[in-house]
Order: C-alpha cells, then structure tokens, then sequence
C-alpha cells in the first residue's frame, strides 16, 4: 500500500511543481502549487508527521496562497504582453544549470549507501508529541518567531504606506 | 715604526682641501689656491715624516692598516692603506711633483676667472691618486682608479666652452671606461679564484699566498685582463688616442695628470701587483711588445707634431710604453726607475712649455715662436735641462733609467732592445727639433700680434718649481732611487756597451735634428722631404679615423637598434600589453553586470555547483 | 520499497524544478512561486531524515521554515505590488539598474 501511494503523490508533486514553472497564465501557477502543497502535505501525513502536514495546508495552502491569488487578481496581468527578448538568451542556459544541479546531486546521493538500507524509525509526529518539544526544548526559537512575525508586519505596513501616498499621487494626477 | 695617523692625514688631506674650497670658498681666487697648496703640502710633509720612519729601520718597515667597511657573508671589502718601499717612493713623487704644479698653476691660472673650480678639482685628483698609491685591495684601488679618470675628465674638460675640450674629455673618459671593463673583469676573476681556505679576498696580500696555486692558464687571462686596465689609463696602443687630446686641459693639468702622475697609475699598479704577472710568461712577452709598439709608434708620431703639448705628450707615450716594456722583461725596478725620473723631467718640460704658453698668451703652435732663450733664460735653460734628461744624456737622471731599461732589454731580447733604442734615438731627435724651433736662434720674433707688449720671464711663482724640477732631473740619478725602491733587490750594474751605444744614438739624434733645423726656417722642412708618409702621420696612423667610423656606424646602429627593442618591444608589447590586456579584460567582463538580478542567480547556483564538484573531485 | 534515498530523490528533482523557475522566470511573481518550491523540496528532506532518524528536531524545523516562509512571502509581495505601481510591468527584466 505505502509504496502505491508514495509514487502518486510524488508524481503529483513533481507534475504540479512542474506546472508552476511551465505554465504561462499566473493564475495557474498559483492554483498549481496549491495542488503541489495539498500532495506535499500529503507525503508528510505517509511519514507520520501529522502536525506539521496539517499546518502547512492551514498556514501555506490557506493563508500565503490564498495571499498570492489576491496580489494577481489585483495585478491584472496581461497573459500575452510577458515575452521578453533579453531573457531568451538565459532560459535555457538556465534549464542547463539546472539539470547540471540535478546530476550533481545524484552524484552526491550516490555515496549515501545508508540512505538506501535505512529503516523508518517509529516516532509519530502528533500534536502531542511536537507540543512536548515545542514548548520545551524549543521554546525560545518560537518566541523569536512570533518576534519576526511582528517585524514583518511592521515592514509591509511602512512598504504599503509608502505604496499609498505613491498611489495617491498617480490617481491624483 | 710607521705612525698610521700620518698616513691617514696625508690620505685625506687632498680632500679635506677639495671640500673647504666646493663649500665655502668658490668665488675666491687666492683662497682657493692657497687652501689647494696647503692641503697636498700637508700630504707631502707627511709622506716625507713616513719616509723616514719606513727607512729607520733595516730591513725597511711596511705597514698595513684597514678599516671594515663591507662585511657579507662571502664578501668582504675593507678600506685600507698598505704602506711598502713602493708605496711611498710613489707617494712622495706624487706629492712632491704634486706639490710644484700646484704652486705653479697659482700663477699661470691667476688670470682665468673660474680657477677655484680649478683647484677644487686639482685637489680631488691628488685624493684620488695617493689612494691609487696606498690601496690595499683591488675594489679600493678600483675605485680610486674610476675617479682618477673623473677627476682627469673634470680638469680636461675645464673649459667647457671650448668644444674641443669637452670633446676631449668625453673621449679620454670613455676609452678609459672601456679598458676599466676589462680591468673589473680580470679583478673579479682573480677574486673568485681567491680561495684557498680562507675564503675569497681582494687585499693583495692575500692574493700573494693566492697566486701560486692558481693554474697558469687562469693566470695569464687574469693578468691580460688586468693589463687591460693599464692599456686605458697609460695609454698604451690600442687606446692611446685619448692622451694626444687631452692637451686641451690647462698646461698644469697636462703636467701633473698626464706627464707625471695620472698614466703611471698602470705603471704602479703592475708593480704594485707583479707577483700576478711575473709567473706568466705569455702575458709578460705581451706587455713587453705592447709597451715597445707604443714607443716607437709615438716618437714616430711626435716627429709630425706642431703643437709644443702634443709634442710632449707623444714623448710621455714613448716614455711609458718603455715603461711598461721593462715591466714587460720582468724589471719592475727598471720602470718604477724610469716612472720616477720620468715624472721630473716631464713635468719640468711640461712647466716650462706652460711658462712659453703664458708668455706668449696662449700660443702653442712651435712655428710661431723663435729664438727665446734670450728672452726667458730661466725657462730655456731650465727647458734644455729636461730636454737632455729625456734624451737620456749622461749624466742626467733620464741617462741613468733609461740605460738600466735598455740594457735589461738587451739581456733579454734583442728585437726589443732594437725598439727601444730605435725610439730613444727618435726621442733625441724630435726633442731636439722642439728645442732649436722654439729657444734657437737671434731674434726673436713671434708672428701674430707683433705689437704686443714685449715677451718677458715668466713671473717667480712659476720659475722656482721649474728650478726645483731641473735640479731634481738632474741629481736623480746619483740620489739612489732604486734602492728606495726596491730595498731587497741588489743593485743593477751598469751596462757599460749599452750605455755607450744609447749615449751614442742620442748625440746623434741631437745632432741630426740641429742639421734640419738648426737655421731659422719658416715651415717644416720634413713635410716636402717625407711626402705621402707625412700625411699618415698627420692623421696618425689613422687610429682616430677608424674609431670614429666605428662608433659612428656599428655603435651607433647597435645602439639604435636596442633603443628601438626596448621602445616597441619592451615599452609598447610588454608593458602597454599589460595595460591593454586589463583594459580591454575589463571591457569584455563588465558584460556580466547586465542587471539582471536572475541572471546574477545563475551565475551564483552556477558557481555554487562548480564549487561542489570540485569538492566530490578533491575526496 | 520505500527509502530515505527515494524522499531525498524527490527533494533533489523538486529543488532543480524550483531552481529552474528561479532563473529562468519572465514573471517576478513567478519567480516568487519557485522560491515556495525551493523551499517545499527543503522540508520534504528535513521531515523524510527526522522520520528514519527518529529525531523531531526535524519536524520542527519544517514548522519554523513554514512560519519564515509566510513571513518573506508577504513582504516580497508588497514588494512586487510597489513595483508594478512603479514601473506598471512585473517583467523582471525591467529591473536593469544594478548594472555598469
């Protein structure tokens, strides 16, 4: 059962990442790495990491995606007007570069014998079981983030401050 | 026991002098000189105090003094003095001689308006040469060697005006530059061969013990090297050419420089150093054959010569290459002998043609002056007395060294001996001719400017030197300066058939002479009776004309050619082609900053998967 | 039969399609989206070694890599949106001042 499933979802994976960076309507690139997220999440739920497979449909797939679509519907982007003579000279000396990352990876991965007799240890990443160590072992890095979430949120107020008084002056004119 | 403070003293005192005279005193004329006079009359007092000491004792003291000066590794250069026999005979000519040319040019430069210039440079030379003199090791005496041919340039060229002068001394520093070449490099091969235990060494006493173990075919090239050096500075044939011109420095200099003191330093040197020589027979035969092709080349020469200095100096040539043919038959007392005399006589003949110039205004061509033993008794007798010293009558001094040189060649090589008596006789001959041209005769009258105020005696300043000249030449030979000399060697016995045969060559030339040009005549009658051959010696042997072809053309080119590499190849390819290089590199990278910040991230992940594989390579 | 080896396959072929969108993408939003990508292949390798190594120091990262990640999204997309008011294109190639 597990290794039919593995496959699908990894297929899935592959063919929706593929999608976001083939595609040409923004639309959907952005509906593809949904699907990408909702298949990721997925093969984290295989690898019994319940907690996190959750959270990252909840705060990925449902707020920053969904934040995405926002931003291009607001953009209203021409489909059509997005070719560009100066970066065709770089595509595909950057699908080069890409396939020379690939291959070098499989080199790296070649001597990595033990990643291909390892045995799957029996932790179960629940609710409870992060809890423990989130709120133990980790606590300070999750006081940090909530630090730099703040932060985060005061810079795009400022950046969008700036974005009004700008876009106040181009409607006024 | 030889007190080393006088030496130094006497060293340094020239110098002393020279810089009071650069620094404070250049536009006094009488300060000037009499600051010159005092400093080489230091060092001759103190040479004489030496003197005495060195010959106190029996056998005669020798003192060797040095001072550290460079301290490597595998070099070591001190600065020293070595105060021998040798050593303070030549110094007291130098100084004494010295001392008289000195005194002497007080008067005659008296009217030239840039004459402290004059004696500051005189006094650097006399530095100089008494450091030639007390040198202990071949980098000092090289070193003096090279400034002894500034100084010598500095004095010809005094009138750097005059554009004869200037080219004169520009010519006599380069031939003496291309013969100091060969000199440094016969020192510097005789110094890499220098060790035998002790490490290697300039100071000639250590290169006494050095030469012995040397292979003798390593020593003739040394000794031939360092011939080289005395061909340069004494004039020898083939370099020669540089001493005919170098008339054109003040009388003075001509006396001092270039009759008495500067041209003996090669004579000095190969005795200072025989022990190199004296094992090598092929270098000994050479110099011996150098030194009487010199000879007799340049009396030949002097029989052409119109100029009262040029006559002179054709006999200062004939007169060292006898020297350097003794050196050469291996005497070298026979030619620091001659050196010693040689040095009086030529400096009074050179004096007293100073006293006629200055008497005359600056005339120096022999035809147009007659008849002025009337007129300037001091000078004409004085003048006469040198004269027959050089043709070597007895019993003056030049008969005595001149005939221990003839008859050492006679002991040892009949071609030689024939030579040297050729050329003594030529010497009469031409000495004679100067003598009757210029003092013969009743009436004295001189061509250009016969309104002039009358010819008179020079004034005493300049007549006491001569005096004190003229009894030197004519005692030197009784006062024993071979045993000064050379105290080990036994005394040479006099030759008696020899002498009889030079009094005799002599008497003859004199007479001869007397024949052609005893009566008053208006022109040379030896030009219409010589013809063609007299045009040869007019351009000496065409010596002057060959070099000057050869440096206009082959110098020249090769000069032009290296001056062209080294502006396109060197300037424009090497250094350009760096520049160019950077520039246009620059040009062709800075394509990369398009501003694309997706592309920076290509070249980024690019580098980063480089650097991986490079990582995987290296395990 | 399911290995390590193969969830670190997948992180590697999903990583170079990111990668790929990175460089190559006309469209900065685009650009944006692969960055996501890039780091989704992250968190597939850091949770497949915290299951077979049976340490949850994995998963939490995977958690704080999430949090980060919503953090950097939303300022580049305020980013993108001044552009666009800027420059009225999200063609990245617009972007041309950094260079000689």
């Amino acid at each position: 059962m597990s290794p039919f499933f593995f496959y699908s979802f990894a297929t899935i994976l592959i063919l929706a990442s593929l999608a976001v960076v083939l595609a040409r309507n923004p639309l959907y690139n952005v509906l593809a790495l949904v699907v990408a997220i909702f298949s990721l999440s997925c093969l984290f739920v295989l690898l019994e990491a319940f907690f996190v497979g959750m959270i990252l449909l909840l705060v990925y797939a449902g707020a920053v995606l969904v934040f995405f679509l926002f931003v291009v519907m607001c953009l209203n982007l021409n489909t059509v007007s997005l070719a560009s003579d100066a970066q065709r000279r770089f595509r595909w000396l950057g699908t080069v570069v890409g396939l020379m990352f690939a291959s070098s990876f499989c080199l790296a991965f070649k001597s990595f014998i033990k990643a291909q007799t390892m045995e799957a240890s029996t932790i179960r990443g629940t609710i409870e079981t992060i809890g423990k160590i989130l709120f133990t072992d980790y606590l300070l890095p999750f006081e940090l983030t909530s630090l730099l979430l703040l932060i985060a949120i005061f810079g795009i107020v400022s950046l969008a401050q700036g974005a009004l008084s700008t876009g106040k002056n181009v409607e006024n004119s | 026991m030889v007190s080393p403070q006088l030496v130094w003293v006497a060293f340094f005192a020239p110098l002393v002098a020279c810089v009071l005279i650069t620094l404070f005193f250049l536009k006094c004329k009488t300060s000037s000189s009499l600051i010159a006079i005092a400093g080489i009359l230091t060092s001759f007092i103190c040479s004489c105090l030496v003197f005495t000491q060195i010959f106190q004792s029996n056998p005669p003291a020798q003192l060797q003094q040095s001072l550290p000066w460079i301290h490597l590794d595998t070099l070591t250069i001190n600065f020293g003095f070595l105060m021998n026999p040798l050593a303070i005979m030549m110094l007291l000519i130098v100084t004494g001689v010295g001392s008289a040319i000195f005194i002497y040019s007080r008067g005659y430069m008296d009217e030239d308006p840039s004459s402290p210039r004059f004696f500051a440079f005189l006094s650097l030379f006399a530095f100089s040469m008494i450091g030639i003199v007390l040198s202990n090791n071949f980098i000092q005496l090289f070193i003096f060697w090279e400034l002894v041919g500034l100084s010598s340039y500095l004095l010809i060229g005094f009138w750097y005006a005059k554009p004869s002068a200037a080219d004169a001394g520009v010519k006599a520093f380069m031939v003496n530059r291309l013969s100091d070449f060969g000199f440094l490099c016969g020192i510097i091969l005789l110094w890499s061969l220098s060790d035998i235990g002790a490490g290697r060494s300039f100071q000639f006493t250590d290169l006494m013990n050095v030469v012995p173990h040397l292979a003798p075919h390593m020593l003739t090239i040394v000794a031939l090297l360092l011939f080289c050096g005395v061909i340069g500075k004494s004039a020898q044939v083939p370099l020669h050419v540089w001493l005919i011109d170098a008339m054109e420095g003040p009388t003075p200099v001509s006396a001092l420089i270039h009759a008495a003191t500067m041209v003996a330093a090669g004579i000095y040197l190969l005795a200072r150093t025989f022990f190199i020589f004296a094992p090598s027979t092929t270098a000994l035969t050479f110099i011996a054959y150098t030194g009487a092709i010199t000879s007799l080349m340049a009396a030949i020469l002097a029989v052409a010569e119109n100029d009262i200095k040029r006559i002179l100096a054709y006999s200062t040539l004939s007169q060292l290459g006898l020297m350097v043919m003794a050196l050469g038959l291996g005497g070298p007392m026979q030619g620091m002998y001659h050196l010693t005399t040689h040095a009086f006589f030529k400096a009074l003949l050179f004096l007293g043609a100073g006293s006629v110039i200055y008497a005359l205004h600056h005339e120096q061509n022999i035809w147009n002056m007659h008849g002025l033993l009337k007129k300037m008794p001091i000078t004409g007798i004085t003048f006469l007395v040198g004269t027959l010293a050089l043709s070597g009558i007895f019993p003056l001094s030049g008969f005595w060294s001149k005939d221990a040189i003839l008859g050492l060649a006679f002991a040892n090589n009949s071609t030689l001996y024939l030579i040297a008596a050729l050329a003594s006789g030529l010497t009469a001959f031409y000495m004679g001719r100067l003598f009757w041209v210029v003092f013969w005769g009743d009436s004295p009258v001189h061509r250009r400017r016969a309104n002039e105020h009358e010819v008179q005696e020079s004034p005493a300043v300049m007549t006491i030197p001569l005096i004190f000249l003229a009894i030197l030449s004519a005692i030197g030979g009784f006062i024993g300066i071979p045993h000064f000399l050379f105290p080990q060697q036994a005394p040479e016995e006099l030759n008696l058939k020899v002498a009889l045969i030079s009094s005799v060559i002599a008497l003859l030339g004199l007479g001869f002479s007397y024949l052609i040009y005893g009566k008053r005549t208006e022109a040379d009658p030896l030009v219409t009776k010589l013809g063609g051959f007299y045009t040869v010696l007019q351009n000496k042997f065409y010596f002057d004309i060959v070099y000057g072809w050869y440096v206009n053309t082959i110098q020249q080119t090769l000069a032009i050619c290296l001056a062209r590499f080294e502006k396109e190849f060197i300037v424009r390819f090497c250094v350009g082609g760096v520049t160019n290089l950077a520039r246009s590199g620059g040009k062709t990278f800075r394509y990369l900053q398009n501003g694309l910040v997706q592309f920076y991230a290509l070249i980024f992940i690019l580098g980063a998967i480089l650097l991986f594989l490079f990582l995987m390579l290296i395990k | 039969m399911i290995t390590l080896g193969s969830y670190l396959t997948l992180s590697g072929i999903i990583f170079s399609i990111g990668l790929v969108g990175v460089m190559t993408s006309r469209n900065v939003l685009k650009v944006l989206l692969s960055l996501e990508l890039l780091l989704a292949a992250s968190n597939v390798s850091f949770v497949a070694f915290s299951k077979f190594n049976g340490d949850y120091a994995g998963q939490l990262i995977v958690f704080f890599v999430i949090l980060v990640a919503a953090a950097e999204v939303a300022i580049g997309l305020a980013i993108i949106v001044l552009m666009y008011r800027r420059l009225s294109t999200i063609q990245a190639d617009e972007l041309r001042t950094m260079k000689w």
